[in-house]
C-alpha cells in the first residue's frame, strides 16, 4: 500500500487488515444490516470472496479485468477476479527424500513408506482445509474422510500455520509437509542454503492452484474507482510485484512466476469452481468428524 | 430557638430513615442497568445458538470433540489453578510475613509476569524448550538429541501457570497485608504452634482473598486462546475458533453456550467456598504479625523466588531480544511499527481502566453493603463476561452495535465498552475487597452528622477505598494492553495497537518484527504494575 500511495499521491485509502473468514463474517453481517463499510474486499482466499458473493453482497467488475485473467481463477458468475495465484505444494528436505519417494497424487501419501511418521500439516488453516474441500468435490466425503483418517495414522504431525511446516522441512524436523507454495520460497530467500524443495503432485486435490481475489462490495460509494483499483492490481507492474516480492503466481500472460517455480500451465491442478471452496463449513464438520481437528 | 433546632433535627433524623430505605433502590436500579449493558452480548449467542437446526445441534453437542474437548478444558482449568495457588500463596506469604532479603525486589518480580500477554510467553517457551530451540541446541552437542517435548498439556499448563499466578499472589498479599496480626497473636498465647496459627486463624481470613485470585486464574484460563493453540492442547476456545473461521457462526455460538455454562459452574463453586465473606473485618489492625524468621529455609526461599522470577520474565524478555539481534528479513513495506501504535495502546487502555472504574464502583459497593442475597448477583454477573473469550464479544458487538447503534458502529466507543465488558470484574474485585475493609462506624458517624448519602461516601469512603480502585484500574489498563481477539474486530479501520501489530506480522510469519513491539508492551504495562504495588504498602 505505501507503494502504490508513492505511485499515485492523490489516491488515499483506508484499509482493514483481518483474517479472510473473520472479514467475511464482518461483511455478511454489515449487508444484513444495509450498512457495508468498505469499497472492495481482498482476500487470500477464494472460498471467503464465494461466501460473500453468495450472500449476495458484490458489485459488477470492469469487463477488461475480467478477459485477463483466465477463467479457472475467477467466479464463473463474474463476481470476483482472482489476481495471485498460491498452488498447494509439497516442501520436502532433499537430504532425506528425493522426488521419486514421493507418489504422484496425494492419494496415495498413507501408503508411502518414505513418508511414515514424517509428514507435518496445520489442519486450523484455510488453505488446507480448502485442499479437503477440493478433495470432496473430487472424490466424495466417504473417501475423503478415510483418507484424514489414514493421514493420522501414517503419523502426520500437526503444526499452527504452514510457514511452521515448511520451516520444519527445511530443518529436517519432517521429511515433508503440505504448505501452499509460497512459504518455501520465503524460507528459501531467509536461508540461502536450505536443503528444501518443492513438489508438485498432479491433477488431485493436493495440486490445487487457489487464489487471492477481490470483489467490488455492494453499496459502495465510488465503485469507478474501486474499478480502476482492480484493473491496476491486474496490470503488469503489480502482477510483477506479487511474484517477485511475495513469490505468488501472477494471473495474467507475459509475467513468468520467479525463481525455478513451474509455470502455470506446467501444473496441473485438479478441474473444479473456486467458489465452491466455500463450503468449508462441511469440511470442517468433516475433519472433526475424522478427529484432525 | 432551642428547641425549634432540635425538632428540626429530630424531623431531619427521621428523613434520613427514610433515604436509608430508598438509597438502596436507587443504586439498585443503576447497578440492574450495567448489568443488563453488560450481559447484551449474550443476546447474540442465544440468537446464533437458536438459528442451528437441532439435528445438527444435538450432534454438535454429544460428538467425540466436544467431549473431549470439554474434559481437556477442565483438566486444564483444575491444574492450573492449583498451580497458581501453590506458587502465589507461599510467595505472597514469603513476601509479606516473613524476613526475606531484598522483599521489595521480589515483590516487584512476582507480580511483574502479569504483564507478558501468555501467547507470547508460549512463544518464547517453545522457542526455548521446543524441539529445535535454544536449550536443544546448547544441549546438542553434549549428545542429547531428544528433548521431552514441551507441547501438550503440561506445556500448557506451564506457560499458563507462570503467566497468571500473580492474580493469586496479589489478591493473597491483599488479604495478608490488611491482616490484623493481633489474632494471631491471641492465637499463639493460647499455645498453638505457628501451623496450628496459621491454620486455625491466618487461613480462614486469606481465604477468600486466595478465592479471588483463583476465580480470576480459572476464568482466564478458560477464555484463553493463544496459549494452548500454539502448546497445541485442544481446548474448548480452539473449537470455538475454527468454526468461526469455517463461518458457522451457529455452532461458534453453541459452543459459546457450553462455554458458559463451565463458567456458571466455576462461579458457583466459588460462591460455595466464600459462603461466609461477612468476617473480611476484624478490627484496625495496622498490626502484623511478627515476622515469620526464615534462618535455615532463606536459601530455598531465595531460590524459589529466583526460579519463578527467571521462568517469567528473564526467558521472555531474553528470546525476544534474540529475535531482535536475529531478526534475518528486514520488516517489507507496509509493516512498519510507529509512535502511534503505541500511543493508540495506551489510549485504549487508559479510557477502558478509567471508565471500568467508575462502573465498578457502585456494583462493589451494593455486593459489599447491600445486605441482601441479590444484591450479590450483579457482582456475579460482571463475571460472565470475563469468561467469554474475546472472539465471541467481538461478534456479538458487531452483532449489537450495527443492529442498535449503527452511529457508532467502528468506533472506539464501542470497543472500549468490549474491554469493559471483558475486564470489569478485576476492578470489581479489588473495589469491593477494600470496601469490605472500611470500618462501618465511620459512614455511620458521617450519616449521624447530617451528610447525605453520597456526600458520606465522597468524604469518608472515598480516600478509603482510593488505593483499591488504584489497583483495579491498573488491573484493567494492563489486560486492555495484551487483549487481541475483540480489538480485531471492532478496532475502527486503520486504527492499529500494538498488538494488532504484532499479530499482522505474526501472521505473515516475519515474527522478528514483534520483538520491538512486545518488549515496549512489557515496559508500559510494567509501568501500570508498579502503581498497584506502590498502593500497596500504604
Amino acid at each position: 500500500m505505501d507503494l502504490f500511495s508513492q505511485a499515485y499521491p492523490d489516491f488515499t485509502v483506508d484499509y482493514r487488515v483481518e483474517s479472510s473468514s473473520s472479514l467475511a463474517n464482518t461483511i455478511e453481517e454489515e449487508y444484513d444490516a444495509g450498512a457495508t463499510q468498505a469499497d472492495v474486499f481482498m482476500s487470500v482466499d477464494a472460498g471467503s470472496l464465494g461466501a460473500v458473493a453468495n450472500a449476495g453482497a458484490t458489485a459488477s467488475l470492469p469487463s477488461e479485468a475480467l478477459s485477463a485473467v483466465p477463467s479457472s481463477f475467477q467466479d464463473d458468475q463474474s463476481r470476483w477476479v482472482g489476481f495471485a495465484g498460491r498452488a498447494r505444494a509439497v516442501p520436502y528436505n532433499t537430504t532425506q527424500l528425493s522426488e521419486s519417494d514421493i507418489p504422484n497424487s496425494v492419494q496415495d501419501f498413507p501408503d508411502a513408506s518414505a513418508l511414515q511418521d514424517s509428514m507435518g500439516w496445520a489442519p486450523t488453516y484455510g488453505a488446507l482445509q480448502s485442499m479437503v474441500t477440493a478433495m470432496r468435490q473430487i472424490r466424495g466425503d466417504d473417501e475423503t474422510r478415510s483418507w484424514l483418517e489414514s493421514m493420522l495414522d501414517a503419523g502426520i504431525s500437526e503444526y499452527d500455520n504452514e510457514f511452521a511446516v515448511s520451516n520444519s522441512a527445511a530443518n529436517g524436523e519432517l521429511a515433508a509437509g503440505f504448505a501452499n507454495h509460497y512459504y518455501s520460497l520465503r524460507v528459501r530467500s531467509a536461508r540461502q542454503n536450505a536443503p528444501l524443495a518443492l513438489y508438485f503432485t498432479e491433477g488431485d486435490a493436493g495440486a490445487l492452484v487457489n487464489v487471492s481475489g477481490l470483489e467490488i462490495l455492494d453499496g459502495t460509494g465510488s465503485a469507478e474507482l474501486a474499478g480502476n483499483f482492480v484493473r491496476h492490481v491486474l496490470s503488469s507492474e503489480a502482477q510483477e510485484f506479487f511474484a517477485t516480492r511475495t513469490f505468488a503466481y501472477p494471473m495474467i500472460d507475459g509475467v513468468p512466476p520467479v525463481g525455478d517455480l513451474p509455470s502455470i500451465s506446467d501444473l496441473n491442478p485438479p478441474d473444479i469452481d473456486l467458489t465452491e471452496l466455500a463450503d468449508v463449513s462441511g469440511t470442517v464438520d468433516l475433519m472433526r468428524d475424522a478427529d484432525v481437528l | 430557638m432551642g428547641t425549634s433546632d432540635r425538632l428540626d433535627r429530630i424531623r431531619e433524623q427521621a428523613s434520613v430513615g427514610e433515604r436509608d430505605a430508598r438509597e438502596p433502590t436507587v443504586l439498585a436500579a443503576v447497578v440492574l442497568a450495567i448489568s443488563l449493558l453488560l450481559l447484551s452480548p449474550i443476546v447474540w449467542v442465544l440468537i446464533h445458538a437458536g438459528e442451528m437446526q437441532t439435528g445438527r445441534l444435538v450432534e454438535l453437542v454429544v460428538s467425540e470433540t466436544t467431549r473431549s474437548v470439554t474434559v481437556n478444558t477442565m483438566i486444564l482449568i483444575s491444574a492450573v489453578t492449583a498451580s497458581s495457588v501453590a506458587i502465589g500463596v507461599p510467595l505472597a506469604i514469603l513476601t509479606v510475613q516473613t524476613d526475606l532479603p531484598f522483599k521489595r525486589f521480589w515483590t516487584v518480580t512476582g507480580a511483574l509476569p502479569l504483564v507478558v500477554p501468555s501467547y507470547i510467553g508460549a512463544f518464547a517457551f517453545v522457542s526455548a524448550f521446543g524441539p529445535r530451540g535454544q536449550l536443544a541446541n546448547l544441549l546438542a552437542p553434549l549428545g542429547i538429541q531428544q528433548l521431552p517435548t514441551i507441547y501438550g498439556l503440561h506445556g500448557t499448563v506451564l506457560v499458563l501457570t507462570l503467566f497468571t499466578y500473580p492474580y493469586v499472589f496479589l489478591t493473597t498479599r491483599a488479604s495478608l497485608i490488611s491482616f490484623d496480626g493481633t489474632a494471631v497473636e491471641a492465637a499463639r498465647t493460647l499455645n498453638h504452634t505457628r501451623w496450628q496459627a496459621f491454620k486455625r486463624v491466618t487461613f480462614p481470613q486469606i481465604a477468600p482473598g486466595i478465592t479471588a485470585g483463583a476465580l480470576l486464574v480459572a476464568l482466564y484460563t478458560l477464555s484463553d486462546f493463544g496459549t494452548p493453540a500454539i502448546m497445541r492442547y485442544d481446548v474448548f476456545t480452539r473449537m470455538i475458533f475454527v468454526e468461526e473461521q469455517a463461518r458457522n457462526l451457529d455452532a461458534a455460538a453453541v459452543l459459546s453456550l457450553l462455554l458458559l455454562v463451565l463458567a456458571m459452574v466455576i462461579l458457583l463453586f466459588e460462591s460455595r467456598i466464600n459462603a461466609g465473606r461477612d468476617g473480611a473485618y476484624v478490627s484496625s489492625g495496622d498490626r502484623n504479625a511478627g515476622r515469620i524468621r526464615l534462618g535455615y529455609w532463606k536459601l530455598p526461599a531465595l531460590g524459589f523466588c529466583a526460579t519463578i522470577a527467571t521462568l517469567c520474565l528473564a526467558l521472555p524478555v531474553g528470546i525476544l531480544t534474540l529475535w531482535l539481534v536475529r531478526s534475518a528479513e528486514a520488516a517489507p513495506a507496509g509493516f512498519s511499527f510507529t509512535l502511534s501504535h503505541v500511543a493508540n495502546s495506551v489510549g485504549l487502555a487508559a479510557a477502558a481502566a478509567g471508565l471500568c472504574v467508575v462502573v465498578a464502583l457502585p456494583i462493589a459497593y451494593l455486593s459489599a453493603r447491600g445486605g441482601t442475597k441479590l444484591s450479590l448477583l450483579p457482582e456475579r454477573v460482571s463475571y460472565v463476561g470475563y469468561a467469554v473469550p474475546g472472539v465471541v464479544i467481538g461478534l456479538s458487538l458487531i452483532y449489537l452495535a450495527l443492529r442498535f447503534v449503527p452511529f457508532l458502529y467502528q468506533s472506539v466507543i464501542v470497543l472500549v465498552f468490549a474491554y469493559v465488558v471483558r475486564f470489569l470484574p478485576q476492578a470489581v474485585g479489588t473495589t469491593e475487597s477494600s470496601i469490605l475493609q472500611v470500618d462501618p462506624s465511620y459512614i455511620e458517624a458521617a450519616r449521624s452528622l447530617g451528610f447525605g448519602p453520597i456526600r458520606s461516601f465522597r468524604l469518608v469512603v472515598l480516600p478509603l477505598v482510593a488505593p483499591g480502585i488504584a489497583a483495579g484500574a491498573a488491573l484493567v489498563f494492563l489486560t486492555t494492553m495484551k487483549e487481541l481477539p475483540a480489538t480485531l474486530m471492532l478496532r475502527p479501520t486503520g486504527f492499529e495497537t500494538i498488538v494488532t501489530y504484532i499479530w499482522l506480522v505474526r501472521g505473515a510469519a516475519y515474527q522478528g518484527q514483534a520483538a520491538i513491539p512486545a518488549l515496549i508492551l512489557v515496559g508500559v504495562s510494567g509501568l501500570s504494575m508498579l502503581v498497584i504495588l506502590r498502593q500497596e504498602g500504604r
